[in-house]
């Protein structure tokens, strides 16, 4: 089980997969807004999307859990 | 008239002392012994005299304290084995035909532990040496530390001129720690004042304490490798520059770095004709930069399209990714980039990133490399989280090094250049030698979407449709933000077709040659460390 963090603070712009998605390697699975930039949270390897703990529009902080990935 | 002179015999005693002299040195140019150079090649690494080949141009090296070994101390007994060299290798070879000085740690010998001959008299000798005629000094790192059987006790009161002579040397001589190995104790402060500092993966390791100190002071349980390997300081805490597979990779990484330093700060950068055409027009570029601003892009890409082929060297590639810093060429001349990285975290700057350029910047500007400046910022990072970090002194740190540095600046704004990522990243008021824009350039202290809520607030509060008055007042600032506006004040010296970038920096770097600048006596600034 892997858990993806957020990188740094900023709001969800697009949640861009959905629970039970099999994921590779670097796919997008969300994007972040923050400081005027989207910021692509990508897959840090190839897996099974368990759980997408945020919704659009959700502010998050740096080092809160988005995604789990098994 | 008396007697001819006799002269002394010559022959058979002559030619034992030379032999004698000649199994001595062979004894010691074997290092620690079949068996431990055995141990040596089964970790993963070459003995110290396979890297002093690999590091020096072929039979240019020339060593001091050969013939050294361990003495005895306070009475106490040496190695009945005997420790050769003292278990330190130091001398000088050619690094491109350059003089450059060496200190090698032999692990074979003790641990390639630092004894009293080898620091006090050889390792003392050729930091002296190195800045008595400014030459590069590279320490090849592979040392278990001080060895304690001559340092315990209250003698240590007698060292520590080590540091204090980096200190000296530092902006003056390049200094290079290479990291073959480990590195602990105190020690490990050579990288630390190190210019660069490059880790092989698996086999070296640094920390102000190792795992056995460690466990003794505060019980912690960890290996040097977990404590202190280049999977901590390449990625996590930004004291290791590059991490490298082997050491072979390693030397030929150090090789290259010292070929965009000139040989102290007394000198120019070094200039290799690279056969890249000055005038190249840069292709591609719109299929690497998006024009939406908030969209995300590799940077690197860009740099490698601009920069002479084959000439990016990345520093500091895996650690505070959302800058890039690193040497390149422009038409044959060394420059050290720093560039915005949209790709990571937005490029917006935070602790780490400021904290990263700054001393890039620092060291360009020490050994006069010119200062690339490739702008695409969306600004720092705000918020309660980074200012308990404290992000105020950090960006004061980058602010500092931009502002104080003297060499030719260029600064091309790519895309955005938002608040105060504007000044750090080498805007007008940083004195700049050339300054230009791209037409997709964003200038502003903010966005449209923040500066909306400020400037027009009363505005949007009194409206009887807040969203659209909001979305009006957001188009009317944003015709504000456009490069003509600052070109037309002359404010930016230009606005270029990103193709004619490649050729912009490098006839700013030739109109800026003969660069001067004389800031009043200080006998130094307080940069905010």
């Amino acid at each position: 089980m892997t858990e993806v963090k957020a990188e740094l603070v900023g709001s969800v712009w697009k949640i861009t997969t959905q629970p039970g998605a099999q994921v590779a390697e670097d796919d997008v699975l969300l994007i972040l807004e923050s400081m005027k930039m989207e910021i692509t949270v990508n897959a840090p390897r190839a897996g099974t999307v368990k759980e997408i703990r945020v919704k659009e529009a959700d502010v998050v902080k740096e080092g809160q859990v988005l995604v789990v990935l098994e | 008239m008396g007697a001819p002179l006799t002269l002394p015999a010559v022959g058979d005693d002559y030619t034992a002392r030379v032999t004698e002299l000649k199994a001595k040195r062979s004894k010691n140019l074997g290092m620690g012994g079949e068996e431990r150079i055995a141990k040596q090649h089964q970790r993963g690494k070459l003995t110290v005299r396979e890297r002093l080949d690999l590091l020096f141009d072929k039979d240019t090296f020339v060593e001091f304290g050969l013939l050294a070994s361990q003495q005895p101390v306070r009475g106490g007994e040496t190695d009945p084995g005997g420790t050769p060299a003292d278990g330190v290798v130091t001398g000088h070879g050619l690094v491109e035909g350059r003089q450059v000085w060496v200190i090698a740690y032999d692990f074979t010998v003790m641990a390639g532990s630092m004894g009293a001959v080898g620091e006090q008299f050889k390792a003392a000798r050729v930091r002296e040496l190195a800045l008595r005629y400014r030459k590069p000094l590279v320490w090849l790192l592979d040392s278990a530390g001080a060895r304690i059987q001559e340092a315990a006790g209250s003698t240590f009161a007698g060292t520590g001129y080590l540091f204090a002579d980096q200190v000296v040397m530092s902006g003056v001589i390049p200094q290079v720690a290479a990291m073959l190995g480990p590195c602990s104790a105190g020690t490990a402060y050579i990288p630390g004042l190190s210019d660069f500092v490059p880790m092989v993966k698996g086999t070296s390791s640094m920390s102000l304490g190792g795992a056995r100190l460690v466990k003794a002071a505060t019980g912690e349980d960890v290996s040097d490798h977990d404590m202190g390997g280049s999977q901590v300081h390449c990625y996590e805490s930004g004291v290791g520059d590059n991490e490298v597979a082997d050491d072979r990779e390693c030397i030929d990484l150090v090789r290259r770095f010292l070929s965009y330093l000139p040989s102290s700060n007394t000198e120019g950068a070094p200039f290799h004709e690279t056969g890249d055409p000055r005038d190249r027009s840069v292709e591609g570029l719109d299929k690497i930069v998006p024009v939406n601003p908030r969209a995300a892009y590799d940077v690197r890409r860009v740099v490698k399209a601009v920069f002479d082929h084959d000439t990016w060297l990345e520093i500091k590639p895996a650690w505070a990714k959302n800058i890039v810093i690193g040497f390149a060429r422009a038409g044959g001349h060394a420059v050290g980039v720093v560039a915005n990285q949209p790709m990571q975290k937005g490029g917006i700057l935070d602790s780490d990133a400021a904290d990263k350029a700054a001393r890039f910047i620092r060291m360009c500007d020490a050994f006069n490399v010119p200062l690339v400046y490739l702008v695409d910022v969306p600004g720092f990072l705000v918020g309660s989280q980074v200012e308990k970090q404290g992000i105020i002194r950090h960006g004061a740190k980058m602010l500092y090094a931009t502002s104080e540095a003297t060499v030719p600046k260029i600064t091309v704004i790519m895309r955005k250049a938002y608040g105060a990522g504007y000044y750090v990243m080498c805007g007008k008021g940083y004195e700049p030698d050339v300054l230009v824009a791209w037409p997709l350039a964003e200038i502003s202290v903010m966005g449209p979407e923040g500066a909306v809520n400020i400037i027009f607030n009363k505005q949007i509060e009194a409206s009887d449709d807040p969203e659209t008055t909001r979305a009006q007042m957001i188009e009317a600032i944003r015709a504000q933000i456009n490069p003509y506006l600052a070109a037309g004040w002359a404010m930016i010296d230009d606005v270029i077709d990103p193709a004619e970038t490649r050729r912009v920096i490098i006839r700013g770097l030739e109109q800026a040659t003969d660069k001067r600048v004389d800031r009043p006596w200080r006998k130094h600034g307080n940069i905010p460390v």
